[in-house]
């Protein structure tokens, strides 16, 4: 009986992970990592984020490049590698 | 033990008995979407020959309804499998499609089996129902899509910003293309369009489905809004 309690413990847990997760907003570290991509630079992880001002940030991917993603004053987000 | 086998035995029969009629009620209910599906096989077969047809022409005699023929070509497998019959009876030709239609609904007896001809004289009905459901598109709610995109918490905010962006440059190369003033070709922003689309798709699939398919079912909608002038001028968009 424990062992099966404990099987459908599992298989209770297992089934709520599987279960539909509500949207949730996605981390700077996604969003940065998702930016950079999208505009044409490789970036697999955001390991490290560092936010300098309002809407302006440095982040580094997992192959150690560093970009700045920001938006400038004509409200276009822009990705530099630095 | 003995008691249990004459009531196992009976299960058995039972199973047996239900299991052959699923067969057939799966057979029964099996070819009445088949026959629409083999007319629909008979319209693909002739419409990717037609869209072979009318594309040489097309590009022959006009470099500006030249893309629409990859246009046409890409949405078709995009749209999935009852795409083709709408496609194939909208873009090539009007004419042609009811004389196809009226073909199928004449070898739709013949290709009929002979075992169910209860089924067959429901056939002409299912095959009468799916054929809207292909053919209307779903209605388009750009307002109510726009929304959905402004709330989604699938896609950070830099990257609805980006999109944004994207969305913007987009709208203004269709606004210089019918002004006439435009050297990219609507084959171009074919594949521009496409390209947005899909960068959206792909960051929606994962964290919002349903808006995702609400998108990519959307998306032959939004082309055809795009590529009208009048209608592209009554979405109200100024640079």
């Amino acid at each position: 009986m424990p062992a099966r309690s404990i099987l459908g413990l599992c298989g209770l847990t297992l089934l709520g992970l599987t279960g539909p997760v509500p949207a949730q907003a996605p981390s700077t570290g996604a969003d940065l990592k998702a930016t950079i991509a999208l505009n044409g630079f490789p970036c697999d992880r955001v390991v490290d984020s560092k936010r300098n001002a309002d809407s302006d940030y440095t982040a580094t991917c997992k192959d150690g490049n560093r970009y700045r993603v920001y938006v400038d004053a004509t409200g276009r987000v822009v990705v530099k590698k630095l | 033990m003995r008691r249990r086998r004459p009531g196992a035995l009976a299960i058995l029969i039972l199973l047996a008995a239900c299991a052959h009629d699923s067969r057939g009620s799966r057979v029964a209910t099996g070819e009445a979407p088949v026959t629409p599906g083999a007319p629909a096989q008979a319209a693909t077969e002739p419409g990717p020959a037609a869209e072979t047809q009318v594309v040489p022409q097309t590009a022959a005699s006009a470099p500006v309804s030249a893309p629409e023929g990859p246009a046409a070509n890409v949405s078709a497998p995009a749209a999935g499998p009852t795409a083709p019959v709408a496609s194939s009876t909208s873009s090539p030709s009007r004419p042609e499609a009811p004389k196809s239609r009226a073909g199928n609904q004449a070898t739709v007896p013949k290709s009929a089996p002979v075992p169910l001809v209860g089924a067959t004289a429901a056939t002409p009905a299912a095959a009468a129902l799916p054929l809207p459901k292909a053919a209307i598109p779903p209605p388009l709610d750009l307002k109510g899509l726009e929304q959905r995109l402004r709330d989604t918490g699938a896609i950070g905010l830099f990257t609805k910003l980006y999109l944004k962006n994207q969305v913007d440059d987009l709208l203004a190369q269709f606004k210089t293309f019918h002004q006439g003033q435009s050297e990219v070709t609507l084959g171009q922003l074919r594949q521009k369009y496409e390209l947005l689309l899909m960068k959206v798709v792909t960051l929606l699939q994962d964290g919002d489905p349903a808006l995702a398919s609400a998108v990519s079912s959307s998306r032959e909608a939004i082309w055809a809004v795009l590529t009208d002038p009048q209608k592209f001028a009554a979405i109200g968009y100024s640079t």
